[in-house]
């Protein structure tokens, strides 16, 4: 007999199974350790007549305005391009894609479902400051569909470059692998640590999570989808694709975690474009921000900051108590500045991303003829991902993402316009037969080349191995610090976690919290 | 920069709407060369304020004819030829004025190196570039001193893997080439390239 295990001893199990990162989670379940903090909110003090510059009308000089604006503060957006949100980047009918040596109008049709996010596209249900901004804001939202079990896979190695249903791909990944779990846990002592009652759990888990049948053995599924049948006559089961032919593809690592983490369920979408955000703080903040005005110097003084940018060929100057600056760090260190040493090398040390997003205008939704509603088909090609929207169903054409390669794009953005389409009809037409005839209107966008951008999202880490080095994390918390108590940088970029809408939110919470604090802090 | 922005609107396809659309326009050196054209090291491109103006005139053209940057393992070159591919005459020459009136700045120093070693080295670079690397308009050799040492560099090391100066018409890149066999290795890089820092000391 088993003697059954305590509450401790099972963390301890997890952690031995799973390392320490189980034991968090698990623990935040059980009630044992606090969960994550609520959404960021501010609590600042009146700005009796200060002023601040914010440089950049990223989502964080946005909301940097917004909350200063609140407290009173008088505040100045300068933003270079001639639209605010920066990486927040919804392509519609006419919109200009500003790429350097690549620039695009958007020909889509005029009309509200027909966009295409082409930088943030996805909200997680924790991001509770965004969300909490969304709200406030009055920024409708929908929920986004990442995961769709019945779009496609695809990949040249496994079945031919037949592309199958995610749905029979993951189920039969998912029993075969459950039979082997099975069949380890009857063969040894797996079951060892656990309580009868808690093995017989786990075997019915196994069981259930591959639909096995009464002996263990994988024998197919119904969830994989019915091949013919099931509402008024008795459904037939599609055939088993072998375990081998499965492992053809590295999917077989991948697929059964893309909705898992941050991209994991629920997942939310400004109805309209994620630019709806930048609307919203621009409805508050709107007649603060400044286009076309591109910083030239930033020279922090001991009373304040002076600002000299170019607009309208002319260069200009501004004078603030205070600067916040989400300007990406790699083009800061081409401004005129007189940061300290340790400051630009910090800056220094912030490699750029490469992402790069395609889409097309669809003639028709030809994938809801294959019953897809939303979600993402995933091609073992440079192409890599279709998304469908959610947006517009059921009406006559859609907006698709072609082509989604966050960690090498610069394999597309080094290929011309052509050359690109070309590349992303070649890739989709193994998923959608007559791909090419369906789809028009190409816009694609290498973030590389962005205009005052020139790049995806900072690279902290020298190797995703190596993860945040000392010398790394030193670095960040040069960049965090003030200047002389005057210059914040902001943005995603200072962040442990950049990328996210929320981090750059969290981010100008940081520097917004730790200003007010030393204004409260000083002498009078 | 109104005439140029309505030169663009002009080149665009679909010439019905092009009154209601956000106009752009080809002064955008400044983003990736940073303010000024003072040279960018986050981006790795060069300065460009102080350039001799035919120097410039011959690399725009060389990016936009295909001739510079088209070697798939130029990465900075591949960086700057889609950059130039658009450019019309009139738009070049239109850079060219432009960076005529940027204040010069002299580069930073990033790199150090033995400068005796240096000097040997550079001996017979100077009869292009140059004593005090101040460049030779007429042998078409561009001024050295003042220029981002890291630039130089990457430069060097693309003449000598036959990453640049190998396009049949780039005549002085492979001049420029074939100088660069006297090289040996990252060290003689260093420090000739040390060597030029300290003439604009
Ligand atoms: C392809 C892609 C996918 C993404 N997906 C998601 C997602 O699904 N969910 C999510 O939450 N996040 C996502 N992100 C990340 C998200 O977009 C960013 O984290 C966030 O938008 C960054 O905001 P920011 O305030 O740091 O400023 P940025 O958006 O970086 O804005 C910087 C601003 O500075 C301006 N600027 C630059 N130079 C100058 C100058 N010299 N003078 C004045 N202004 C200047 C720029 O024009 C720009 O407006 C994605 C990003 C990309 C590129």
């Amino acid at each position: 007999m088993v003697k059954p295990v305590s509450r401790r001893e099972f963390l301890n199990l997890l952690a031995a199974a799973g390392g320490a990162g189980a034991v968090v989670k698990a623990g935040a379940a059980l009630g044992i350790m606090p969960a994550e903090a609520a959404a960021s909110t501010l609590d600042l003090a009146a700005g009796n007549g200060r002023s601040a510059v914010i440089l950049g009308g990223g989502i964080s000089g946005l909301a940097t305005a917004y909350e200063l604006g609140k407290a009173g503060w008088d505040c100045t957006v300068l933003e270079a391009s001639h639209r605010c949100g920066g990486r927040i980047f919804t392509v519609r009918h006419g919109t200009l894609i500003d790429e350097l040596g690549n620039r695009q109008y958007c020909e889509f049709d005029d009309e509200p479902h027909m966009y295409f996010n082409a930088g943030a596209a996805r909200i997680p249900n924790t991001h509770r400051t965004l969300l909490g901004y969304c709200k406030k804001l009055g920024v409708e939202l929908e929920i986004f569909i990442n995961e769709n079990k019945t779009c496609w896979v695809q990949d040249d190695a496994m079945l031919g470059g037949k592309p199958v249903r995610n749905i029979e791909y993951t189920t039969h990944l998912r029993g075969f692998v459950a039979e082997m779990m099975a069949k380890a846990m009857h063969e040894t002592d797996m079951d060892e640590p656990f309580t009868e009652e808690e093995a017989g759990t786990l075997l019915g888990m196994i069981r259930s999570f591959g639909d096995l049948s009464e002996d263990d053995v994988y024998r197919g599924s119904l969830n994989a989808g019915f091949d013919s049948g099931g509402f008024l006559n008795q459904g037939a089961q599609k055939d088993i694709i072998a375990f081998r032919d499965l492992l053809k593809t590295p999917f077989a690592m991948r697929l059964l975690s893309t909705n898992e983490g941050e991209t994991g369920p629920i997942l939310l979408q400004p109805r309209g474009g994620m630019d709806q955000i930048t609307e919203g703080f621009l409805r508050q903040v709107g007649d603060r921000v400044s286009y076309r005005a591109m910083v030239a110097s930033i020279q922090v003084r001991d009373d304040g900051v002076e600002v000299a940018y170019d607009q309208d060929g002319a260069r200009r100057q501004i004078r603030a108590d205070y600067c916040f600056n989400c300007i990406p760090t790699h083009l800061v260190t081409g401004l005129d500045h007189n940061f300290p040493a340790d400051y630009v090398r910090a800056l220094k040390h912030v490699l750029r991303g490469e992402a790069y997003k395609a889409a097309f205008q669809a003639k028709e939704r030809f994938w809801e003829k294959q019953d897809i509603y939303g979600g993402i088909s995933w091609m073992n090609n440079r192409s890599q991902q279709i998304w469908y929207p959610v947006a517009g169903i059921h009406r006559r054409k859609g907006v698709i993402l072609a082509a989604y390669d966050y960690g090498g794009g610069m394999y597309h953005t080094r290929m011309t316009q052509q050359e690109r389409v070309e590349a992303h009809l070649a890739d989709g037409e193994k998923v959608h037969a007559n791909y090419r005839d369906l789809v028009e209107k190409p816009a694609t966008v290498g973030w590389h080349r962005m205009n005052h951008m020139l790049g995806c999202s900072a690279r902290w880490r020298r190797s995703f191995r190596e993860g945040w080095t000392g010398e790394t994390e030193q670095h960040y918390r040069t960049l965090q610090a003030p200047v002389n108590g005057r210059h914040y940088m902001i943005g995603d970029q200072i962040s442990m976690r950049s990328a996210w809408m929320e981090s750059a939110l969290l981010s100008a919470h940081w520097a917004m919290a730790d200003l007010d604090r030393r204004l409260r802090n000083a002498p009078a | 920069m109104i005439r140029l922005a309505l030169i663009c609107l002009l080149c665009i396809p679909s010439l019905a709407s092009a009154a209601e659309r956000e106009p752009f326009d080809d002064r955008y050196c400044t983003t990736c060369h940073g303010t000024d054209g003072r040279g960018n090291e986050g981006v790795q491109a060069p300065r460009l304020a102080g350039m001799e103006p035919w120097y410039l005139k011959r690399q725009l053209e060389n990016y936009r004819d295909g001739i510079r940057g088209a070697h798939p393992d130029d990465i900075e070159g591949l960086a700057m030829q889609p950059m130039a591919s658009g450019l019309t005459d009139e738009s070049i020459q239109d850079i060219i004025e432009w960076v005529g009136g940027w204040n010069y700045v002299p580069a930073e120093h990033t790199i150090s190196g033995d400068l005796d070693a240096g000097r040997t080295l550079y001996q017979p670079c100077a009869t292009c570039h140059g004593a005090d690397a101040e460049g030779n308009e007429a042998l078409g050799a561009p001024a050295l001193a003042g220029q981002n040492d890291w630039y130089m560099v990457t430069q060097l090391r693309n003449f000598l893997a036959g990453y640049r100066g190998v396009h049949p018409q780039d005549v002085y890149g492979a001049q420029m080439r074939a100088m660069t066999t006297g090289l040996n290795g990252e060290n003689d890089i260093n420090n000739v390239v040390a060597y030029i820092n300290s003439l604009s000391d």
